[in-house]
């Protein structure tokens, strides 16, 4: 133990929030660095409170991947390799299919699909073993819930479990929900559009029928996107990618467009699980291992072009660092490469005698390590007001309409194709229903040839998929500020374990008499929550995650 | 040219390769280049740190030689840091004096001369002076306390188990501890070839009562006070009895002067007691521990051992494991006499659950031994006035008939509750149960149906779980979360307008319809006395 600057509590050099991939990684370079470093995890286990679409990239333009820092990294924590990558762009039964190698491929060492309770655990355990050299260590079932400041400036965090803790760098890797990035003011949840959600089901599938079905061997894997109009003109799309011994099916959509259009995740889920697309791998078998939902930050809007605040640095989705532009969906690579850059930045600054230095070290690190450029791509920013506004996706809308358009497709074809495949052109992906939804419905309306197969899988209701999952219920931890319908009405839908009509879900709908009046209210119920936040972002909240180890406790992610 | 070009290298690499360069004139060529190249002010510093550190090593001057009169008192001091040789140090002093005759000089290497001496002599042990004559003029707080430095070598047997009772009951701990005391105190006769015993402690009122259970649970004596006054846990009366019990008791079994070791329960009053008890005896305390054992320790603290250097083997420690920092790591506690002061008995307090509850012997024989013992009326002085009972809250569990009700009472909440009620009130012995998701919702309640919307009355995982032999479910959908707490129910019969909800599939009878109207009709069919031929009408198939 060093001085403390706050006699009176613990102190550590380092201080990480988080033991995801962004926080294992800040937690791994500081140690080897040398630093004294606590890392915290509210989850029983770390993984537990993970979800992730399930695509771990390791770039070679990268300053740190994960196989830096954990060299056994493939060999034990993940899935498969994703060595072949393809959109399908659907209009009803027509499906086109592009392949999409050369942008997966593209600046890519290697990929592999993971399942995060097993990828996080794992790399806890070998954090734990680094940071107990250091003269720390990793500790889970506290949750951090907020920022110790002496005299307005952050010195340590304060936990629900243990006294407050002192640290000369405090790593924020606490997730997309981050209370400390809240706490000092870097981040909100005001704005939908800034937002993805996910959800996920992961399907039980033998070794043997993957590689059969994906025509793949026991070390090989694929991913597969999905595009068109099968999610009712709710902007996103879907994806598949194949696991050791199941599949990780999801679906993405912009949070403002699920608000939008009253859109339920879960049955925009089972609308790609029941694609006679599917049929072709799931052939009438479906046995759902876990149901998951997670808010994405959209990082060409949300990435914080400076995350940090004095001792406090912000790290992967904490920091909006997701990037998701069109298929290009990357986010745990940002998150290694931010805990790398992070940890860097601290130790030259100490190097130089001024530890407080190290935010504005790490944010210029960011953009000289080309960090920033990817996740906020300049010339989405240049091409957005003109893109996304009503008059211009009119105009696109009514050209791809017309008999102009529609040749124009088929006698470029294999130009789209390629456009898919530029990580320039998909940099200013706009995000309108055109992009997302009537481009590639187009496509398959005018190239794709129609699925002839059946696909009767009966995905789980809200319900049961609900029972299935594990939860430790504590006290409420979302409060609703506001009731009324107008205020908060919105959760009842785009919550991904509510429903409309359905009563066991987090939010309900409700008429209540007063004063011989009537009025709609919504209630909530925290029971079912998987503290994904999207309430926070769609409804008037006061929104905190559950103490350590209390809530949802997720064994696939 | 330098083996190191630092305009190619970042200040964060440059810091740790820069140690291992000790060459001043490569360091100077290195110096020049970055003044050439970008000039950084944090790598010129870095530089110019390390060939002020190499350079000064140069200076190094031989200290027998050294001209004392071109030197100041602090370069003296540094000087003669390194310098292990009194004769060298003798010499230093004599040209000292000889030439300025600082005062300052001379008591450095005085001081020097003096510790070498010290060093070469033979380690002899510190003699020892009790702390109140040591520090007379300290108000030492233990001064008046009669037995600290008052036990040396004292005589020390047998494990003490304070049984705690509840509502003249043992409480679950008080079994565990005693489970495990026999446990380590047989292990302990074999391995020391001792025959020690448990005694296991009950005070209270009628605590007489719990003997037996304390030898069948593995006590080989019980001591026990009883008192009406003794009903509630009062800490004076309490740590003086067991006090006198173990020290001051004389009595043909206890030839010793206090118990090896002692056991406490980690419960509000037992840490209460285990402190008081532990202080008055002049001993520690390990307190919330999840594991005992007892064997020979190593230590080489002198404290502990007297003489620095040397360790020690102590006989017949407790080992008290207790968990840390939210049970990340364990320490193991150790309770060891020191030189001139025992510490024992070396107790312990115990975290309930942490041991297994033994199976009782009831054939196990021991000896009862009863207190009996006038107690001063000035113990009682702190009188208790009131107190609260914990509101024991709403036991759904053990009902004939339990009437659960769910969101679909939301068209009129008020009504549906009075419906429930009026249902609940032709049993005999019945009550109300309602879902999570009436005791979530935002219904508005009248004020006279209001206090029954409580969590108390939940049922399923989150609330109660209970098997009456008849469970009426009216308007519950049949989550898994209510599931769980209602299904190893006899009879369950539900109530549901829709015929696809989940209560059907685990349900004995179901009643397609509003609760709002099927409620009342089964009221009255149960007030006629016909509730078995109203149910045949309703149910619909199952």
């Amino acid at each position: 133990m060093t001085e403390t600057p706050t006699d009176e509590y613990e102190h550590y050099e380092a201080v990480v929030v988080g033991a995801g991939p962004g926080g294992a990684a800040a937690a791994a370079a500081l140690a080897n660095h040398g630093v004294e470093t606590l890392v915290l995890e509210r989850g029983v286990d770390a993984g537990s409170k993970n979800v992730s679409g399930g695509l771990i990239y390791a770039e070679e333009s990268a300053p740190y991947t994960i196989d830096d820092l954990f060299p056994d990294f493939r060999e034990e924590a993940t899935e498969r390799p994703a060595d072949e990558y393809y959109i399908h762009n659907v209009a009803g039964r027509n499906v086109k299919t592009f392949d999409l190698n050369d942008i997966h491929h593209h600046d890519t060492e290697w990929c592999d699909s993971v399942l995060r309770r097993k990828m996080d655990s794992w790399l806890a355990e070998q954090v734990h073993g680094m940071t107990r050299e250091t003269g720390g260590g990793l500790l889970t079932n506290v949750r951090v819930n907020g920022l110790l400041r002496e005299g307005g400036e952050i010195v340590g965090v304060t936990c629900d479990e243990l006294d407050p803790i002192t640290a000369d760098v405090i790593v924020a890797a606490d997730g997309v929900n981050s209370e400390l990035a809240r706490d000092a003011g870097l981040m909100d949840w005001e704005e939908p559009e800034e937002w993805f959600q996910g959800v996920k089901a992961v399907v039980d599938m033998d070794p043997d029928a993957i590689n059969e079905r994906f025509g793949i061997d026991d070390d090989e894997g694929v991913a597969h996107l999905f595009a068109g109009d099968l999610f009712d003109g709710v902007r996103g799309g879907g994806l598949l990618y194949t696991n050791e011994d199941s599949l990780s099916i999801g679906t993405v959509f912009h949070l403002d467009s699920i608000a939008e259009e009253k859109a339920e995740p879960h049955e925009l889920l089972d609308s790609l699980l029941t694609h006679p697309l599917l049929d072709q791998w799931l052939q009438g078998e479906y046995e759902e291992r876990e149901y998951a939902a997670k808010l994405v930050p959209d990082s060409k809007k949300a990435a914080h072009p400076s995350p940090h605040r004095g001792r406090l640095l912000l790290v992967g989705d904490a920091a909006g660092q997701m990037q998701a532009q069109g298929p290009i969906i990357k986010g745990m690579n940002h998150a290694v490469t931010a805990g790398g850059l992070a940890a860097e930045a601290y130790q030259e600054a100490k190097a130089r005698g001024n530890p407080t230095n190290a935010g504005d070290l790490y944010e210029q690190k960011l953009e000289t390590e080309g960090v920033m450029k990817k996740l906020r791509p300049a010339r989405y920013r240049y091409s957005r007001p003109v893109s996304e506004s009503g008059l211009v996706t009119g105009l696109t809308n009514g050209l791809l309409n017309s008999p102009v358009g529609t040749a124009g497709l088929k006698l470029f074809g294999g130009l789209v194709e390629r456009a898919f495949n530029s990580p320039f052109m998909l940099g200013m992906i706009p995000d309108t229903r055109f992009s997302y939804v009537t481009m590639p419905t187009r496509i398959g309306e005018v190239l794709g040839t129609p699925v002839t197969a059946e696909n009767d899988i009966e995905p789980p209701e809200l319900d049961e998929r609900i029972g299935d999952l594990t939860y430790d219920v504590d006290d409420p931890h979302i409060e609703v500020l506001d009731n009324s319908f107008e205020a908060s009405g919105t959760a009842v839908t785009a919550c991904p374990v509510s429903a409309k009509d359905f009563g066991g879900g987090c939010y309900r709908e409700e008429t209540v008499q007063t004063n011989g009046g009537e009025q709609k209210v919504v209630s909530l119920d925290t029971q079912p929550c998987v503290e994904c936040g999207t309430c926070a972002v769609v409804a008037d909240t006061h929104w905190e995650h559950p103490p350590g180890g209390k809530g949802v406790e997720y064994k696939q992610g | 040219m330098p083996d190191i070009d630092p305009t190619e290298h970042d200040i964060a690499e440059l810091g740790p390769k820069i140690k291992d360069v000790d060459d001043e004139q490569e360091l100077e060529e290195m110096l020049a280049m970055e003044k050439g190249g970008e000039g950084r002010a944090p790598v010129i510093t870095l530089i110019e740190d390390r060939l002020e550190k190499v350079g000064g090593e140069d200076e190094e001057v031989d200290p027998s030689e050294a001209d004392l009169t071109e030197m100041t008192i602090a370069d003296i001091a540094n000087m003669i840091r390194d310098v292990d040789d009194i004769e060298v140090l003798r010499d230093i002093l004599e040209r000292e004096k000889a030439g300025k005759d600082r005062k300052g000089a001379k008591s450095q290497i005085e001081k020097k001369i003096n510790n070498l001496e010290e060093d070469d002599g033979e380690e002899t042990e510190v003699e020892y002076v009790p702390p109140e004559e040591k520090y007379p003029d300290l108000d030492h707080p233990t001064n008046d306390k009669q037995y600290v430095e008052g036990t040396v070598d004292g005589e020390y047997r047998d494990m003490w188990v304070y049984c705690e009772t509840q509502r003249g009951e043992l409480i679950d701990v008080s079994r565990e501890m005693l489970g495990k005391a026999r446990e380590l105190m047989d292990t302990y006769n074999d391995d020391y070839d001792e025959s020690e015993d448990v005694i296991a402690v009950l005070i209270g009122d009628g605590v007489g009562d719990l003997t037996e259970e304390c030898l069948a649970y593995g006590a080989d004596r019980v001591v026990y006070h009883e008192d009406s006054r003794l009903e509630r846990f009062r800490h004076k009366p309490y740590t003086e009895i067991f006090c006198h019990m173990c020290r001051d008791w004389e009595v043909e079994w206890r030839d010793y002067h206090e118990p090896r070791y002692t056991v406490f329960p980690a419960t509000n009053n037992g840490r209460d007691l285990s402190a008081l008890v532990q202080g008055e005896l002049d001993s520690g305390l390990a307190s919330d521990c999840s594991g005992l054992y007892i064997e020979d320790a190593d230590i080489s603290n002198p404290a502990k051992t007297g003489t620095p250097g040397e360790t020690k083997t102590f006989g017949k420690i407790l080992h008290m494991k207790r968990p840390d920092f939210s049970g990340f790591e364990y320490s193991t506690i150790l309770c060891i006499d020191k030189p001139h002061r025992d510490f024992h008995p070396q107790g312990a307090s115990v975290i309930p659950g942490s041991f297994e509850i033994p199976e009782a012997e009831p054939e196990r024989e021991g000896e009862v031994v009863e207190h009996d013992t006038d107690l001063p009326e000035e113990w009682f002085q702190v009188e208790v006035t009131e107190y609260d009972a914990l509101d024991e809250g709403v036991d759904l569990t053990g009902h004939e008939v339990i009437v659960a009700l769910g969101r679909g009472i939301g068209d009129d909440p008020t009504q549906g509750i009075e419906l429930g009620l009026d249902l609940v009130d032709q049993f005999e012995d019945a009550d109300l149960g309602l879902s999570r998701g009436v005791i979530t919702a935002s219904y508005q309640f009248d004020g006279h149906v209001e206090q029954y919307i409580t969590e108390e009355r939940q049922i399923g995982e989150s609330g109660q779980v209970v098997e009456p032999d008849v469970y009426i479910a009216a308007g519950i959908s049949g989550a898994v979360q209510h599931k769980v707490g209602m299904d190893e129910s006899d009879t369950i019969i539900a109530v549901n307008e829709n015929p696809d909800a989940d209560i059907r599939d685990f349900s004995d009878y179901y009643i397609e319809g509003d609760l709002f109207q099927v409620l009342p009709r089964l009221t009255d069919a149960l007030e006629e006395g016909e509730f078995a031929r109203a149910l045949q009408q309703e149910v619909s198939d199952d």
